[in-house]
């Protein structure tokens, strides 16, 4: 206000001595300084705290000058006599005296306002102690909300140094990844760069190795680099749970990852192109037997994209008859899709085995090999492919934490998110065992991981500010179950959808909670091309097994 | 995400210790062409009061000795700001405009004892001036920049016949589109525009870097240039020409106001279409992709709401003054409907377009409220003059508000576009600040680069604001009481 005001006294000043301010009483020239007493104040804002210069100060005064002589002179000080302002050539001849006064009252306080600015920041003697750091550990859902919303709350003000170190450096879109492993989209489509997301973050591309909570740090696998921080979120998610069950680890498939999604494809392809070309029918049989164990959403998905696939790119094998593959889903209870409502989870059972997918349920694979699953009932089930979907557990990384373990090895945190008996340690998504306000824990989904990165973030920078953080709380919006070609189950709100509008609200709804225009562009695209073309059946790994020779061929 | 990018780089000055010295000597080249100026209008005796005599001679002599001083004010400026050579010229323009506010209206009746009055009568009086002020900031600009040690070079790199070529083209394009739209020849509305306009696009690489820049940018810069070139050609040379002296009196400029519309439409047509062949260019001919722009801030749709967000709120602005002036209803008749509310409706709706296509044009420009207010202001008045007394009255199948009454019955309706751009301008750089806040940098690395991009986009564009506010603010003068 300062600069306002100096600027305002003496170019009133001079106005007055001329005599051009009559017109507004004997206090002409207060009335003129107040005026430049508020452009003054307005001044610091409209420059801003980085003015680039005297040139460009005095430019911003001198528009500020324009906007004050339009404002005021023009419209309000018209307005407050009793007149309806005209904005005609006329009004602005009237008072053209206060324009040129604005303009140079507007200029020589741009002016003022640098040479204080630049003043400024000498005064002070102390420097700025830095930041806070925060370390993210983890890119999913969890931990790029939680940096995004960090970004956010530094552009309110406040300081935090944040680092999100992750494995992969990029954000999965898991709910798609059924999709991937059917070639209906491509890979990289539902994926998306954290630098991208979260692009004002520092970002490690790293595997952490340990934590050291006493002296708050992290060490990176490579070089064993330590890196600081005051405040630890892990978001970690979780890795597949292989219970202690002979042969499941080494010869299971697993849909966590975009590479796994890939490996399966490419292994359903590369076992299609065997039993083209193989003569025995119980090696045909268990080529084309594809067993999934899991009847939760990825294994139902998986097992519905797995057939799609199947019978999609069956015309170009004609050796093979579509009445030939088979799909077998193992289910530990008598209904899948725990997650929905059983109205829905009958719904997708009776889809399903319509389109012909045997379902063992009831049932827990117990033994795998190579060549078979073994069940708990005593039956084995020839197969090649075998995919596990029937357990999840925390990261590795969580075991070298002291204190309390939850379910699955998960970190135990309280409802603000905050880690017990681990002093600055939060705890985000698949990997804490959240509690709700009624007891219950929250779910290990993506909207859930999102909402809760967010509170995350705003319970650290309370804290980093003197105040309580508060608990999270979330009420589920939704979920839905893709069941392959157009059709779909799940709720929102409790209200149940299935079929094609189902299938409908579940597209258009995770299309639109792709990260970035250009994502959900690309998807939209595979999906308008899918529709239009056959499924590709180039297969770029290497082959499932040893290729099989030809009849009458003898081995070279 | 700590390390603020408004450190500073260390850069070595542009030209060091040359800043006063060059620019009094440019001044005097200044100078020299003002006085010429005045002596032809036979106004050297008004600057010779300040001495106490009304000899022609001790006017000239005063003249220069106030110009070299104003000069190397202007060379201090130049030298403080880091201002590059190819972006002097609009810098010069606005510091000659400023100071005939400063000079001919504030200081000259001071200092000779006369009553300062600052009224529209004495700066209609001094329109001479004004122009005098205009082609001396021009011409100190331009022999400032010669003097400098990267001006020889700046100047051959402008001297590309790729370059000018392009410049050429752009102005046949905006030429003919002009033609077309409005006719040409000396009877009709664009007078010998269409002439002028091979000058202006072989000019305007000559004058400016080949840099791309964007067509937001280019668009206010083109205006400007237009403003330029009206008076070179409209207030200068067809007087020279046709009478064989000047006349710079305010009638006069007023009957030449009638081809200030086109010229300014010319000028930013030729800079937009020049930019866009230039980017055509690169796209087809240049093989080194770091030679590939980037968008820089907010992208996506999102990009397209905080437009019409901004657009809505300038436009609410904008209508309430429409509305105090009963102007709504002839709005509506654009869509051939009638009434305030319909007005109220077509006018959001244009206001909205149109703050879509400032978020599309000047994304990533807006450093601060200043640059944001800025660019709005210069957009808003470029669409005062395309949209308002241009487009309006042609779908509503009047004659083209070109005219002085018809500007000044119109002066409204600039009011309202100037504050149409100042919020839609201050809106969206708040709403890009949220997403894309540019001083926080994840190293001093990025921060440098920050910087460096700023001052890059904000190379002239204070000057360019300056001029197109100084510009709207003088078309009362220009216009009122015809």
């Amino acid at each position: 206000m300062g600069s306002g005001l100096a600027s305002g006294l003496a170019v009133g000043a001079l106005m007055a001595s001329q005599n051009l301010l009559a017109s507004h009483g004997t206090y002409g020239w207060a009335v003129f300084a107040l005026y430049a007493a508020v452009v003054g104040e307005l001044l610091g804002v409209f420059v801003g705290r980085r003015p680039s210069g005297l040139a460009v100060s005095a430019a911003g005064g001198l528009l500020l000058g324009l906007l004050g002589w339009t404002v005021w002179w023009l419209t309000l000080s018209p307005w407050l006599r009793g007149t309806s302002p005209t904005w005609s050539v006329e009004a602005a001849t009237a008072v053209y005296p206060e324009l040129v006064g604005s303009l140079l009252q507007g200029t020589l306080a741009g002016m003022l306002f640098h040479v204080a600015a630049r003043r400024l920041p000498g005064r002070p003697a102390n420097p700025e102690k830095p930041a806070p750091r925060v370390v993210i550990v983890g890119g999913g859902f969890g931990g790029v909300s939680a940096a995004r919303r960090f970004e956010r709350l530094n552009l309110r003000g406040h300081r935090i140094d944040v680092t999100l170190i992750s494995d992969s450096n990029y954000l999965l879109f898991t709910p798609m990844l059924a999709e991937v492993a059917s070639g209906g989209l491509e890979e990289r489509h539902i994926s998306s760069p954290v630098r991208a997301a979260a692009s004002h973050t520092r970002f490690r591309h790293g595997r952490v190795a340990g934590v050291d909570v006493a002296r708050r740090r992290v060490v990176l696998e490579s070089g064993g680099e330590a890196v600081g921080y005051e405040h630890l979120v892990l978001a970690v998610g979780s890795v597949p749970h292989f219970p202690e069950l002979p042969g499941v680890a080494e010869h299971a498939l697993t849909l966590k990852s975009l590479a796994d999604a890939v490996r399966l494809r490419d292994r359903v392809l590369a076992l299609l192109e065997r039993a083209d070309q193989e003569a025995d029918p119980a090696e045909r049989r268990r080529l084309l037997t594809f067993v999934v164990a899991g009847g939760g959403f990825a294994g139902t998905e998986s097992v519905a994209e797995l057939y799609d696939l199947t019978h999609d790119v069956l015309h170009f094998y004609p050796a093979i008859d579509p009445d030939e593959p088979r799909f077998v889903l193992v289910h530990t209870e008598e209904r899948i899709l725990p997650e929905l409502s059983d109205r829905l989870g009958d719904y997708a059972l009776t889809k399903l085995r319509a389109r012909g997918i045997e379902f063992r349920l009831g049932a827990r694979a117990t033994a795998a090999t190579g060549r078979s699953v073994r069940l708990d009932s005593g039956e084995v089930i020839e197969t090649a492919t075998f995919v596990w979907t029937a357990g999840n557990r925390s990261n590795p990384l969580l075991r070298i934490l002291p204190g309390e373990s939850g379910r699955r090895g998960s970190v135990v945190v309280d409802r603000t998110l905050r880690a017990f008996e681990l002093d600055r340690v939060w705890a985000i998504g698949d990997c804490a065992q959240i509690p709700a306000e009624d007891g219950a824990l929250y779910p290990p989904t993506a909207q859930h991981a999102t909402r809760e990165g967010k509170a995350v973030a705003d319970n650290i920078a309370a804290v980093l500010g003197g105040q309580r953080p508060h608990p999270f709380r979330f009420r589920t919006i939704g979920t839905f179950v893709a069941l392959g070609h157009r059709t779909a189950a799940g709720e929102i709100r409790g209200r149940p959808f299935s079929g094609l509008v189902a299938w409908l609200l579940w597209r258009g709804i995770y299309l639109a909670k792709l990260p970035g225009v250009e994502r959900r562009v690309r998807v939209l695209l595979d999906w308008v091309l899918d529709a239009a073309f056959p499924r590709d059946i180039v297969v770029t790994g290497p082959p499932a097994d040893a290729p099989a020779p030809l009849p009458g061929q003898g081995a070279r | 995400m700590t390390a603020e990018a408004v450190r500073e780089p260390v850069r070595e000055p542009v030209f060091p210790g040359r800043g006063a010295p060059a620019g009094a000597f440019a001044g005097a080249a200044g100078g020299l062409v003002w006085g010429a100026a005045m002596l032809s209008l036979g106004t050297l005796p008004d600057v010779a009061v300040l001495a106490g005599s009304s000899a022609p001679w001790l006017g000239f002599v005063l003249n220069m000795a106030i110009a070299v001083t104003v000069g190397a004010g202007f060379g201090l400026l130049a030298a403080h700001q880091r201002i590059r050579s190819s972006e002097l010229l609009f810098w010069g323009l606005a510091y000659g405009v400023f100071w005939w506010f400063l000079g001919t209206l504030t200081l000259l009746p001071l200092l000779s004892g006369t009553p300062m009055t600052w009224s529209l009568d004495a700066a209609q009086a001094a329109v001479p001036s004004l122009l005098g002020h205009l082609y001396y900031g021009a011409v100190t600009a331009v022999g400032f920049a010669l003097l400098q040690r990267d001006g020889g070079s700046v100047a051959r790199d402008h001297l590309r016949p790729r370059t000018l070529l392009r410049g050429l083209l752009a102005a046949v394009i905006v030429g003919g589109l002009l033609v077309l739209a409005f006719g040409a020849g000396a009877g009709a509305r664009l007078g010998w525009l269409p002439a002028v306009a091979v000058c202006m696009g072989v000019g305007y690489p000559l004058l400016f870097t080949g840099r791309a820049e964007g067509t937001g940018p280019a668009i206010v810069r083109g205006t400007a240039y237009g403003f330029l070139w009206w008076v070179v050609a409209g207030l200068t040379l067809t007087p020279l020409l046709d009478d064989g002296g000047l006349d710079w009196s305010q009638p006069a400029v007023a009957d030449a106001a009638t081809r200030l519309p086109p010229y300014l439409l010319a000028g930013a047509g030729i800079a937009a279409v020049f930019g866009w062949l230039g980017s055509l260019a690169r796209a087809l001919f240049v093989d080194d992709v770091r030679l590939r722009n980037r968008a820089i801030g907010t992208r996506g749709l999102r990009v397209v709401g905080y437009g019409a967000l901004s657009g809505l709120v300038g436009g609410i602005l904008f209508g309430l003054v429409w509305g105090a002036v009963d102007v709504l209803t002839t709005v509506a008749k654009l869509v051939g409907a009638g009434g305030d509310v319909a007005g109220w409706i077509v006018h959001l709706l244009i206001a909205q377009g149109i703050g879509v296509s400032y978020a599309l044009l000047f994304r990533g420009r807006g450093y601060d409220l200043v640059s944001g207010v800025g660019w709005g202001l210069s957009y808003g008045f470029f669409w005062w003059v395309f949209g308002g007394l241009t487009l309006m009255p042609a779908v509503l199948d009047v004659p083209l508000w070109w005219t002085a009454p018809t500007i000044a019955a119109d002066f409204a309706s600039l009011i309202g576009h100037l504050a149409y751009g100042g919020a839609l301008g201050a809106v969206h750089a708040w709403l890009e600040h949220r997403e894309n806040p540019w001083w926080l940098a994840r190293s001093d690395l990025e921060a440098a680069r920050a910087t460096a991009r700023r001052e890059q986009v904000l190379g002239s564009a204070p000057a360019l604001w300056i001029l197109t506010a100084l510009i709207a603010l003088t078309i009362p003068v220009m216009v009122a009481g015809t």
